[in-house]
């Protein structure tokens, strides 16, 4: 599903992100990457994703080469990857349907499908009664699990979170890993990334550390 | 429907959600691209009716002689003979009084005194093409006709109408290159607004792309927009330029009835009108899309 072969990831300014980083996540596979803030995890969440390239090395998902593809076929690949922004990136002018509905708006989605979808999506986080309400009005919490509706709305196989749980009290958390354990027992790869291995560990899944950059 | 044709309609539904829910912006940045629009539209109405009237005149270079009241045939067919003997002649028309007295009945609002004469006060008159446009040449053609017997006239007076077609001719290049400067300060304008509305929609298009929108998903609405507001700004430039037309041919109507003179404002036929509008929808869209492109560019560059 994923594979990473000596992975660097150098940004603009010469800050070394990753190095040498080499990981393979099986289809079907959860795994939890946990590290000190600033050990690279989001890089390396942002890599399997499509939404950065490698500086070196390569990334294979689902047999494609990120680092060959042009930016439409990345894009593309981004639509069957559902990603859970650390600070949810939700649009604050439009209520939470619209929010969800997005990837399917750019998908091409008619009307009445992407309702169903939306609808179906927003059920599975707990908050289709707040269909109507705007980002602002809602917690943290479900700020977070809107996000993870707009991730799922598109039924995609890979689901990548970066941080889920921080900010997040501990039913919170809770209840937002609960959720990535429901999506993984239906066969769907996660990828997760936590500073804090306690929100995680009721999770059933491979751990991997990162330290200044590289595997630990 | 086709995914395709789905993500043009919703971007065309999209582009004109956002002009109605903004209709005073939009209605104000229609009527700045219209009046912008309606400018060589009018010049151009402008200038074809001037054209048009202006074509009516006689503007080769030509000499009118004319002969005394007095006059026999006799004088008229040595003179005729002597004319057409000239080198500087290229063509000789004689134009008899009787023409000439039906000729002005016709064309003017004399008949009524004319008809009320005893006898027809115009002379015999030979129009003569000549081969030269130079002053001292045709003056020196107007004094030696003007020593043949019998000859009481000779006019030169072409000269004002090789004007008014040179003028209309530097006007025509004028308007070419006022289209060309007014396009661009149209494409300009309408891509200054898209660019203010794509960074508006900052946070929006950030988060689509990181979705999976290409570059196309985000241009598409935006493309829109530009191409129905060029659309509307050409409707109101249309509408504009018909009604100034419209209004400056009553009022010229008043003015060349009372000298006799025949001027119609020429307005834009229907090829004209769709020509326009496409003009505008074009511009548009090429201003729209080379504002999203740059703001597309600083995106994927980073702050």
């Amino acid at each position: 599903m994923i594979r990473f072969s000596s992975v660097a990831k150098r940004y603009p300014g010469g800050q070394e992100a990753l190095r040498g980083v080499s990981l393979e996540v099986a289809a079907g596979e959860m795994v939890a990457v946990t590290g000190h803030s600033g050990a690279g995890k989001s890089t390396l969440l942002k890599l399997a994703a499509g939404i950065e390239r490698p500086s070196s090395g390569t990334v294979v998902v689902n047999g494609q080469n990120l680092g060959a593809l042009g930016e439409t076929a990345l894009a593309v690949l981004r639509r069957r990857v559902g990603f859970i922004f650390q600070d949810h990136k939700l649009l604050h002018d439009r209520n939470c349907f619209e929010n969800v509905a997005l990837p399917l708006r750019i998908a091409g989605f008619g009307r009445e499908e992407a309702g169903r979808r939306v609808r179906a999506a927003l059920d599975k986080v707990g908050l289709l009664a707040r269909e109507r309400a705007l980002p602002v009005a809602l917690s943290g919490g479900e700020q977070q699990r809107l996000c993870i509706a707009r991730a799922i709305v598109n039924r995609p196989t890979l689901l990548v979170a970066d941080e889920p749980t921080g900010n997040l009290d501990a039913d919170y958390a809770r209840a937002i890993v609960a959720l990535f354990a429901s999506f993984h027992q239906l066969g769907v790869t996660v990828l997760l990334s936590s500073h804090d291995d306690a929100s995680l560990a009721a999770l059933d899944c491979r751990r991997v550390v990162l330290a200044g950059g590289a595997l630990a | 429907m086709s995914v395709w044709l789905r993500l043009h309609a919703h971007a065309l539904a999209e582009a004109l959600g956002r002009l109605a829910r903004q209709p005073v912006a939009s209605g104000l940045a229609v009527v700045v691209l219209g009046l912008a629009i309606a400018l060589p539209v009018v010049a151009a109405i402008a200038l074809r009716s001037v054209g048009a009237a202006a074509a009516g005149l006689d503007a080769e270079p030509h000499v009118n002689v004319y002969l005394a009241l007095a006059a026999t045939d006799e004088d008229v067919r040595r003179v005729e003979t002597a004319l057409r003997a000239h080198p500087e002649a290229a063509r000789v028309r004689f134009v008899p009084r009787e023409q000439a007295l039906a000729e002005l009945k016709a064309t003017s609002h004399l008949a009524e005194v004319l008809a009320a004469l005893q006898r027809n006060p115009l002379p015999h008159a030979f129009t003569v093409r000549v081969r030269t446009t130079e002053a001292e040449r045709i003056a020196a053609l107007r004094a030696e006709w003007g020593r043949l017997p019998q000859v009481e006239q000779v006019q030169a007076d072409f000269e004002w109408s090789r004007r008014l077609a040179g003028w209309a001719g530097f006007a025509r290049r004028a308007l070419g290159v006022g289209w060309l400067l007014l396009g661009a300060a149209v494409a300009l304008i309408v891509g200054h607004m898209i660019r203010l509305q794509v960074v508006t929609r900052g946070p929006e298009i950030e988060v689509s792309q990181l979705i999976g929108a290409t570059a196309a998903d985000v241009r598409r609405p935006f493309l829109y927009h530009g191409l129905l507001q060029g659309l509307l700004a050409g409707a109101a430039a249309l509408a504009l330029a018909t009604g100034l037309a419209a209004w400056t041919s009553l009022e010229l109507r008043a003015l060349t009835d009372s000298y006799a003179l025949e001027f119609k404002v020429i307005f834009p036929d229907l090829l004209e009108w769709i020509l326009v509008l496409a003009g505008a929808a074009l511009l548009g869209l090429v201003g729209a899309w080379v504002a999203v492109s740059q703001e597309l560019r600083r995106f994927a560059a980073g702050p």
